[in-house]
């Protein structure tokens, strides 16, 4: 028979619709944040306060004309957007939103891995949407999306072992479970700060957005692509900032663990988490506001000479101070 | 549906500068529009690299010959549904090049322009006028009686009806689909 309330999770809440219109959210928070830097006011027309724009862009877009250009490589041009918004939004699905991740289940030992490869994995779907556009710009920009998951990859999983370390286990589910009297951030300051400079790199923002500088390279992979198309490489961009900063909540921040009151574990539960998730995505948006792009080189040179030791450093110190210090302190 | 298409049109029209000849000062007035003074972003207006990726192709400057198969190139590369908007005088009308040995004239001689911007420079508020009388176009106020909804694209600073058929047909092309 069917489970209606493992499909309500799925489709529903926490699942596809909730974060998408999640997705939609965070991008007007975001556009608005870095208009308020820059002293402009953001989007003020669409909806109260230009709330709808994003929804606005999103619907514009897929009504637009599909235009495919000669020579491309056809089915990757159709479908590698689909495919990598489609592998976030599944991500997605193990992140304990609302106190157990969408499929109601506590995950598997590993599951830390699996969505850190799926990330991996959509990125190379971009990489390829890129590839097969059959445009020089496009060409330039996927080569550079391979060339800076080179340097980040890396640093990016070592640093996600810090939390599996301090709850030990790599099961996402214990982790948040142990965060529940000391978020990670506590124990482990310099593994979070480092932490989102990496995932800087990972969702191609500034210091590290050279895979789709506008000076430099039109659009970057999604130079040629129009309509419904461009509308999903958007959203697989936006949905991977989501995705990324619901990491970073549940593997430092405790995810939805907070106060509860009436006993409505799930409502509070998903408040905290958004909450959180809207923290971090405001400090994702400062650095990017702050900060110049890099070239090529320079992140090259960064991810390999700094953050790739400094990654090993802290795992090495966190090894060290969970067998000796943090017992000590019966954390 | 329809009418879901038309608002979500309306409301992020994505621009896509083009410099067909100009003398660079409109060009700093559309820069000028992005500035936190006037801030285009309020109506949704975002300037976007490609012309893959763009609704309204903003050209300014009188067309030279050499620019003039560009220009056609730039527009076709454009998805439907698009508009053209002829910024300054030089666009609008080839200005004070007009009959000059390399260019062609104004811009509408070589693609349909939607509105007509003029100004030497046009002033930003002069753009965003015309551009949001654009809008008003594709998707009229529904207060508007039925006769007002077919009066073309209003000259945004002279006041002027200036009479242009694309934007018609486009509504019609609309319909069709």
């Amino acid at each position: 028979m069917f489970d209606f309330e493992l499909i309500f999770r799925i489709l529903v809440f926490p699942g596809f619709t909730f974060i998408l219109f999640l997705t939609f959210f965070c991008d007007w928070v975001e556009r608005k944040f870095e208009a308020r830097i820059q002293n402009r006011v953001g989007p003020m027309v669409a909806g109260p306060a230009g709330i709808l724009q994003p929804i606005a862009d999103f619907i514009k877009l897929l009504a637009k004309e599909d235009i495919e250009p000669r020579n491309i490589k056809k089915i990757v041009f159709r479908f590698a957007p689909l495919a990598a918004f489609a592998v976030m939004v599944f991500a997605m699905f193990f992140i304990p939103i609302d106190g157990a991740s969408v499929l109601s289940t506590g995950g598997f030992n590993g599951d830390l891995i699996i969505i850190l490869t799926f990330a991996t994995i959509a990125n190379f779907l971009l990489f390829l949407s890129g590839w097969a556009s059959a445009n020089p710009y496009g060409l330039i920009g996927s080569a550079r999306v391979l060339t800076q998951f080179l340097g980040y990859d890396i640093p990016l999983f070592l640093l996600a072992l810090t939390p599996a370390f301090l709850a030990g286990s790599l099961n996402i589910a214990t982790i948040v479970g142990s965060q529940s009297v000391f978020p990670f951030i506590l124990l482990a300051p310099w593994a979070f700060i480092l932490f989102i400079l990496t995932l800087q790199a990972e969702l191609e923002r500034d210091p590290f957005d050279v895979p789709h500088s506008e000076s430099e390279l039109v659009g970057g992979l999604e130079t040629e692509y129009t309509g419904a198309k461009l509308a999903f490489l958007h959203l697989t961009r936006d949905v991977q900032l989501v995705f990324g900063s619901a990491l970073v909540v549940t593997l430092f921040l405790g995810g939805p663990n907070g106060p509860v009151f009436f006993g409505l574990d799930w409502l509070f539960g998903s408040l905290w988490f958004v909450l959180k998730l809207l923290a971090v995505v405001l400090i994702s948006e400062y650095i990017t506001c702050v900060f110049a792009r890099l070239r090529i080189d320079q992140v090259l040179t960064i991810n390999w000479r700094i953050l790739l030791p400094a990654a090993l450093l802290s795992l090495v110190l966190i090894i060290a101070l969970v067998t000796w210090v943090y017992p000590m302190f019966g954390v | 549906m329809t009418d879901t298409k038309t608002w979500a049109r309306v409301k992020s029209p994505w621009v896509l500068h083009f410099n067909s000849g100009a003398c660079n000062g409109c060009d700093i007035e559309i820069v000028a529009l992005l500035t936190p003074k006037y801030d285009v972003e309020r109506f949704g207006i975002k300037l976007e690299p490609s012309p893959r990726h763009a609704d309204v192709l903003l050209v300014t400057g009188a067309v030279t010959h050499q620019c003039a198969e560009r220009l056609k190139r730039i527009y076709d590369q454009m998805p439907q549904p698009k508009f053209v908007v002829a910024i300054g005088a030089c666009a609008c009308s080839g200005g004070v090049f007009e009959g000059t040995y390399n260019v062609v004239g104004s811009v509408d001689k070589v693609i349909p322009v939607d509105a007509y911007i003029p100004g030497c420079p046009a002033r930003p508020e002069a753009i965003i006028d015309g551009v949001v009388k654009l809008l008003n176009a594709i998707n009229p106020p529904k207060q508007k009686t039925k006769k007002q909804k077919e009066q073309p694209v209003v000259n945004a600073e002279l006041e002027e009806v200036k009479p242009t058929n694309s934007v018609e047909e486009k509504k019609q092309d609309d319909k069709q689909q």
